[in-house]
């Protein structure tokens, strides 16, 4: 990510919506980066130890899963700088869509037309829509199915890392996510980068540091875009494909030949 | 008493067709299967529940929930791992395919209404002329655009497209501020011959019928529209709503009463549970290419010949993406894409004829390309997820899923093509009721058997490298054009179903009743008071995005309905 586009999206929320965005940061991003956060710290970025779905050791070990999937600033050393599932509270998000069904209305869909990230005074998104009953029925198999798959998932990543997930070692973690117990991993990924870049009425994205280290705007109605901002180029922003892009553009030019 | 219309479906069609009947003294009720999530439809900008919300997108807000609704794809009767699930589902709700639409508004083209004695028949399709010309739908076309709000610039418009699609004037509104992407694609196709113009939607760029002007959010395609800026279908729902006619929402026709050559009302399912009779003297179906070919079926309406739900047609969309190293080209803000080009649904483009005949055919088209669009965050993550094993085996997550989220290739550097190919009618692609797999309300659920032919294989074969040179030529530092095909030619990307979105035939209009469903007008050849007014009608597909001329074609016929009801 270049200064450039990083300045152009604080310019823009500058007239309203990330430019508190500093405030909104847990503590713990605006220590040195790769100095590793404090216990306590740690427990308060993923929020209060109430859960609708989970108990507390799921909770740890989702929050130390998802951590080594989508790693932050005290997960990974490379990550500096780059706040990840942790600081995003993807945890929550997991948890409160376990638990959607269990509000009212149902926590599914968040509301609208607006948020108050972007010029509207309140956020219509935190009043979530009731489901019509065709889609009660749908959430009620899937989200049977997937508390299972949490429940089975949680006990395999502990018996892949001898008993507790959350004391192994990140290579262990590591090496047990790899093993995609059942598919778990596989869900488990994909529910967290929903809650890393959703909006953060579902619950996660806090902050929304997901979209920051993106360079993302996220909704921008009412305000939207200035003609100049859809025509015209942000300027030069060089990218040196290395490392998971290259191999990217490598597969896609080996592609080509075949 | 005044004679009593049910129509099936808020959708493009269904609310046009309540237009018209309404407004000729008719009493109508459309009843809709999804929710509301509108405010009062009689007013000019409604207030709506729609918004800036990727995941709920994801989550299916607005269309059937795949596992209380779904259907099931297979590629003919012997395939033998259908798919159950989500399958072209269209938004259901109040307002249909016009909600979720990023509103392209092309017309079709004049020899998509006389492909038959324009261009001749082709192997093993049921190519047909449609029961009227480009020249008589003209007019109607000129309504609807006035209606819904149009932008474009006829001076734009390629020589080819005013050749084919012949402008009366000018469109209701200017185009809007053009994207940074589409305008590099422009260029690109123009480097190699090609002839770019900006697009026509239904999006209003300057404040027009008491709506406010496009402020590019950049939730367009899929998306409801937060500020009615795209108002869709609802414009002529209101219309229906202030000369009477009523909006059932949350209630689902399961079938439809007949007799005879009559029909005589429906049986409808209420949100709650429960079901209820109702007489009506009329009975239009408008509820999708699908729908209304799986209601037909579950009516049991007379079908001597077992035409019911035959030559149905999905566009075969073909996408090609450029990756650009130098900067970001942010297609994210804009209405999707903002420019396209109509070259490819030329059969005369140069070395088309020659390839189409090496291919064994007379000529083939594809259809319009659309430049410039992209992905979001959700969808971008989801990809790399998918190929992450490939990109790095060792450990297909943590800090390489990061390092592509922030180079973001195939999002802010991307710029993406989609070309829709025309789909030729196949007497073998048809809907009919799976034997097995039920909905949550306990009915039989729509079966979609469809494989494309040599015609829409050879066409993509055809422009694939053209895509690539386009991207190239717009400055991509790479660019990969990705075959829409079942076989998995790249591992990302790949869809157990059509990816299509554009559903049209099953219903399809004709004069000979052992080829088509419906006669000139749309009204059902068995049953003289039974009309459909959705894209279920085409005889055939044409090479663009469908909406509009659904639109004009159920205006065309139900103006003609009602002279006789």
């Amino acid at each position: 990510m270049s200064a450039i586009s990083r300045r152009q999206v604080l310019q823009r929320g500058s007239s309203a919506s990330l430019a508190g965005l500093a405030m909104l940061l847990p503590p713990e991003l605006l220590r040195r980066p790769g100095e590793r956060a404090p216990a306590a710290a740690r427990r308060r970025v993923a929020g209060e130890e109430h859960w609708l779905v989970f108990t507390r050791h799921e909770a740890a070990v989702v929050r130390e899963a998802t951590a080594r999937l989508i790693p932050g600033p005290y997960d990974d050393p490379a990550e500096r700088g780059h706040p990840g599932a942790r600081e995003a509270d993807v945890v929550r998000f997991i948890d409160t869509m376990l638990g959607c069904l269990d509000h009212s209305p149902q926590k599914v869909f968040a509301g609208g037309p607006f948020s108050n990230r972007a010029g509207w005074p309140v956020d219509d998104m935190a009043q979530f829509i009731g489901l019509t009953s065709s889609q009660a029925y749908g959430w009620r198999i899937r989200l049977a199915a997937w508390r299972q798959a949490y429940r089975a998932g949680v006990v395999a990543l502990d018996d892949l890392t001898g008993g507790d997930f959350t004391r192994a070692t990140d290579t262990e973690r590591d090496r047990a996510l790899a093993e995609n117990p059942n598919g778990f991993t596989t869900l488990l990924f994909g529910h967290a980068v929903d809650g890393m870049y959703s909006v953060p009425e579902y619950g996660g994205n806090r902050g929304l540091v997901g979209w920051k280290d993106i360079s993302f705007p996220g909704d921008v109605q009412p305000r939207g875009y200035t003609a100049s901002e859809v025509s015209r180029s942000d300027g030069p922003d060089p990218y040196d494909p290395e490392g998971p892009g290259k191999a990217l553009v490598d597969l896609i030019r080996l592609s080509n030949e075949r | 008493m005044r004679t009593r219309v049910a129509i099936v479906g808020s959708g493009p069609g269904g609310a046009t067709a309540a237009m018209v009947l309404a407004e000729a003294g008719l009493d109508v009720v459309v009843f809709e299967k999804g929710a509301n999530f509108f405010t009062d439809l009689t007013s000019e900008r409604p207030g709506t529940v729609f918004s800036n919300d990727e995941l709920k997108d994801d989550r299916s807000f607005a269309e059937p929930d795949s596992i209380a609704e779904p259907r099931v794809f297979r590629t003919s009767p012997s395939d033998s791992n259908p798919f159950v699930g989500a399958v072209q589902s269209l938004p259901q709700t109040v307002g249909g395919g016009a909600v979720h639409w990023d509103a392209k508004t092309p017309r079709y083209w004049d020899i998509d209404f006389q492909k038959l004695s324009l261009l001749g028949p082709l192997p093993g399709a049921a190519v047909e002329d449609w029961p009227f010309t480009y020249d008589e739908i003209a007019p109607h076309y000129d309504a609807v655009e006035a209606l819904i709000g149009v932008q474009g610039d006829v001076a734009s418009l390629p020589e080819l497209t005013l050749r084919h699609a012949p402008r009366s004037g000018n469109f209701p509104m200017p185009p809007g501020p053009p994207q940074y992407s589409s305008l590099l694609a422009a260029k690109g196709a123009r480097s190699v011959g090609l002839h770019p113009f900006p697009a026509a939607m239904a999006i209003n760029s300057v404040p027009y019928a008491g709506r406010p002007a496009c402020n590019d959010c950049g939730f367009c395609s899929g998306y409801g529209c937060p500020i009615l800026a795209r108002i869709g279908a609802l414009a002529p729902l209101r219309r229906a709503l202030l000369a009477g006619a009523e909006v059932r929402e949350r209630s689902v026709v399961v079938r439809v009463g007949h007799q005879g050559r009559k029909v005589d009302g429906v049986l409808v399912m209420r949100e709650g549970g429960g079901y209820y009779r109702e007489h009506f003297d009329a009975v239009v179906l408008a509820g999708n290419a699908i729908e209304s070919s799986r209601l037909a079926l579950l009516s049991e309406l007379p079908d001597p010949y077992g035409t019911t739900g035959r030559y149905v047609m999905f566009h075969w969309f073909t996408d090609a993406s450029g990756l650009f190293f130098s900067e970001r080209l942010h297609a994210y803000r804009g209405r999707d894409h903002t420019h396209d080009i109509d070259d490819f649904a030329d059969p005369d483009f140069p070395g088309a004829r020659a390839a189409a005949r090496e291919a064994g055919l007379p000529y083939f088209r594809a259809g319009k390309v659309e430049m410039g669009g992209t992905d979001r965050p959700l969808g971008e993550a989801h990809q790399y997820l998918e190929i992450l094993p490939v990109l790095s085996p060792r450990k297909p997550f943590g800090v390489p899923f990061k390092k592509l989220m922030r180079a973001s290739l195939l999002r802010d550097r991307l710029l993406g093509l989609t070309l829709m190919g025309e789909d030729l009618p196949y007497a073998t692609n048809r809907v009919d009721l799976d034997p097995s797999v039920r909905d949550w309300r306990g009915h039989p659920v729509a079966r979609i058997t469809y494989s494309p032919g040599r015609y829409e294989l050879a066409a993509q074969a055809f422009y694939l490298p053209w895509l690539v040179k386009l991207l190239d030529g717009a400055g991509a530092d790479v660019s990969i054009a990705i075959p829409q095909d079942p076989s998995k030619t790249f591992p990302i990307g790949a869809s157990p179903v059509i990816d299509t979105e554009h559903v049209m035939g099953g219903m399809r209009m004709g004069t000979n009743p052992r080829t088509s469903v419906t006669d000139g007008t749309g009204r059902h050849h068995q049953l003289d008071n039974l009309f459909v007014a959705d894209g279920s009608v085409f005889p055939t597909s044409g090479g663009h995005n469908p909406t509009l001329t659904i639109m004009a074609t159920a205006l065309r016929n139900s103006r003609q309905w009602a002279r006789s009801l």
